[in-house]
């Protein structure tokens, strides 16, 4: 066991923060605010990415990354995520489409969908959910009917993000077949955003501009050639994409930088010698601690070569107890100041712990929610009968 | 960065289990919990021929490993309760030997350790102030021959010890070799853990090992308090698997309580915090083992970990149900050890705080 970085990691991601405060415009909060300005930004910011090699560094040669480790890849997204996620939409495609795309895509699949996403051209949006189906996601019931030379779906995707970037593409999972085992009946299919019958609309939050979108497919014709893995293998592609999801980001990384700055507000306004203020931060600071560490070790079981499910699932529910709870400890010391948002010129750290506190509502609802990865890890990490 | 074991540490952690379980099933916990000694003399000797007692000592066949496999080691023998005084002399006294003893002494400790004839123990703590690990008063009286005058409290094992590490005024350490003039042991009634005595100082002759700095004191007792951690890990793991086990089994409403998600979302609960506390231990024993001050990182380890350890015992309790309550049943050996490691080294609070210095607050 190793617990430090190699120093020529470190060397990247000194690089790395250098590059960020060169390129980060002083606007920049992160997408998903009412700014005109940060799409275009996100696509020109991967575009930069891509030119020096970093947007898939971790990929293999073949499909236009670097080969790093994976180890500089995690430095890439601790970095990314303390920033507010600068690549907006594309970190979907580096962290998990494209990864199942080398997995279980043939090679012409692989020479045409991964090329885009190594130059920071493309924009994918995933559609699992469905308003029937959210924690029972084997309960999809958009459908691919057989028809020649492919298929036509029909049905309704729902908590789809950047839907409307617009996105380009769609990593959709639909039931191709009714089976005895519900699962078996799934499979994966990569639907070009810009065939007839697709409507986009969007979902409203409590996050403020819309986040989420639905998606509407109307008979809509997918060719054959777009279905990813075999037909009915869409439960195993779905699983191993949402284990790299939820490894993918690195949420502890947002909260550590959360955390660091309510130390030097706390610093700053006098209450560094309260006891509690004391007890408060160093809690949270142990806790990104424990989320930063079992976040490595799924790391370390994905480079051993292996999907780590239940470790990614240990590392989530700790990752998203840690975001909230970051910000609801930050807008209690922030006190009355933790009312004003980022709208407001004189919110503290400038609204950033508001929009922690309110952006992680639903994080332990997404990828699964809390319950669900304890179901997976009392099942696959227990052994623990399903229940009944 | 890499949280695998390494090939080596796998074959140390099979080797240590394949050990342990022959040499101390649960049988032998009990009997060692009601005999006087506290744990086996022929056992000792056995983990001294293993290398385990001098694990970080330099050169091949002294170990040459260093203190991630300490703890390593020590959460092997947690899972199997094994009673013996590893924390206090592999964890504590050898650094202590190795930093402050002159080479005579030095050599002839160690060689003894190295054949399983020595068990050292450290006597540092002092009540009736605030911190009963901080600044110690004991008397001492300097001298060609040092005598000590006073008491310590909750020395582990003390009553069976060839070699007592007293920290004095000062940060003045002195060796008593018992038996020693005017040296006194008293068992205390303890909850469980390993056995605590009373050891009261009388004019008692020693060899005087000279200061150690507050730096080193601090890093004995964070080694003792991080190996001990790991073995209160290895403990919860085999606590977890007991609990998993009767979720499995035990049917009620006709069917395997583990089953309800209330239930198993408790065990999945006990997991997530039990892997929590494994690379935070793990993570500090490894800073500890690079010879830094590792404030945040032991800081992290042991406010995450001992709050941790009390959540998985009861969850572990509320899972068995009235039979975990039973001392037939073997989970309250494993409920006691915890609360004694969560009690023996200053409580989460104590390093919450550390960490908070340690964010420069």
């Amino acid at each position: 066991m190793d617990f430090a970085f190699a120093p020529e990691d470190e060397r990247f991601r000194t690089e790395l923060r250098a590059f960020l405060a060169e390129e980060l415009p002083g606007w920049w909060r992160g997408m998903f605010v009412e700014d005109p300005r940060a799409m275009p930004f996100t696509r020109a910011f991967c575009r930069n990415l891509a030119a020096r090699g970093w947007l898939t560094m971790a990929w293999p040669r073949e499909h236009g990354g670097a080969e790093a480790s994976v180890w500089r890849q995690a430095v890439l997204r601790e970095e990314m995520w303390a920033h507010d996620e600068p690549r907006g939409p594309q970190y979907m495609n580096l962290n998990y489409i494209g990864p199942c795309i080398m997995r279980f895509g043939t090679d012409a699949q692989k020479r045409r969908f991964l090329p885009p996403m190594a130059a920071g051209e493309v924009i994918w949006t995933q559609a699992f959910s469905e308003p029937g189906a959210g924690s029972d996601l084997a309960s999809v019931a958009t459908r691919a009917e057989r028809a020649e030379d492919g298929y036509v779906v029909t049905g309704q995707k729902t908590w789809n993000s950047y839907a409307d970037a617009p996105a380009d593409w769609c990593f959709l999972l639909a039931r191709t077949a009714r089976t005895e085992r519900r699962h078996d009946g799934l499979s994966v299919l990569l639907v070009d955003m810009r065939t007839p019958g697709i409507t986009v609309r969007p979902v409203h939050t409590m996050a403020g501009p819309h986040e989420f979108n639905e998606i509407f497919f109307d008979s809509v014709r997918v060719a054959d050639d777009c279905r990813l893995g075999a037909e009915g293998q869409g439960w195993e592609i779905a699983t191993m994409g949402l284990a790299f999801e939820r490894v993918g980001i690195a949420r502890y990384a947002r909260a550590g930088r959360v955390i660091e700055l309510l130390a030097a507000h706390v610093r700053q306004v006098g209450l560094a010698a309260d006891p509690d203020v004391r007890t408060k931060l160093a809690d949270l600071r142990v806790r990104h601690e424990a989320a930063r560490l079992l976040n490595y070790r799924a790391i370390s079981v994905q480079a051993a070569g292996r999907v780590p499910v239940v470790e990614a699932a240990i590392a989530r529910v700790h990752n998203t107890q840690l975001e909230q709870l970051v910000g609801h400890v930050g807008l209690e010391l922030l006190g009355l100041g933790g009312l004003l948002t980022h709208d407001d010129a004189t919110a503290p750290l400038g609204g950033l712990v508001n929009r922690q506190w309110v952006r992680n509502v639903p994080t332990t609802i997404a990828a699964g929610t809390l319950e669900i990865q304890k179901n997976l890890i009392a099942r696959r990490g227990l052994g623990l009968p399903r229940a009944g | 960065m890499d949280l695998r074991y390494t090939p080596e540490q796998e074959e140390l952690v099979r080797t240590a289990e394949r050990f342990l379980a022959r040499v101390c099933p649960v049988s032998v916990v009990r009997a060692l919990a009601a005999g006087a000694r506290g744990f086996a003399p022929e056992t000792w000797r056995e983990m001294a021929a293993l290398g385990w007692l001098t694990l970080e000592l330099p050169g091949e066949e002294r170990g040459g490993l260093s203190f991630l496999e300490v703890a390593l080691v020590a959460e092997a023998m947690g899972r199997v309760l094994l009673p013996s005084p590893f924390v206090c002399t592999t964890a504590m006294a050898v650094p202590l030997v190795q930093a402050l003893a002159g080479a005579a002494e030095r050599a002839r400790w160690l060689t003894r350790l190295e054949n399983g004839e020595l068990v050292a123990t450290v006597a540092l703590v002092e009540m009736g102030w605030a911190d009963p690990f901080g600044a110690p008063r004991l008397a001492v009286a300097e001298a060609a021959v040092p005598r000590l005058t006073g008491r310590k409290r909750f020395v582990p094992f003390a009553a069976h010890a060839d070699l007592v590490l007293v920290v004095a005024a000062k940060g003045q350490v002195v060796a008593v070799e018992p038996p020693a003039d005017g040296l006194a042991c008293e068992r205390l009634a303890t909850l469980g853990g390993d056995p605590g005595y009373d050891v009261t100082f009388d004019g008692t002759p020693g060899v005087s090992l000279g200061r150690a700095e507050p730096a080193l004191l601090r890093r004995i007792l964070d080694r003792g308090a991080v190996a001990s951690l790991a073995y209160g890990v290895g403990a919860a793991a085999r606590a977890l698997e007991l609990t998993v086990e009767h979720a499995k089994t035990r049917e009620q409403f006709g069917r395997p309580i583990g089953s309800f998600q209330a239930v198993a979302h408790r065990c999945a609960d006990m997991r997530s915090d039990l892997d929590a506390v494994r690379y935070l231990v793990y993570q500090a024993a490894w800073a500890l083992a690079a010879g830094r001050e590792a404030a945040l990182e032991v800081g992290a380890a042991l406010a995450y970990g001992l709050d941790a350890l009390r959540r998985l015992a009861m969850h572990a309790h509320q899972v068995h149900g009235a039979v975990g309550f039973s001392t037939e049943h073997d989970l309250h050996l494993y409920t006691n050890r915890l609360k004694a490691i969560e009690l023996s080294w200053g409580a989460a609070h104590v390093y919450r705080e550390r960490v908070a210095a340690a964010m420069g607050l």
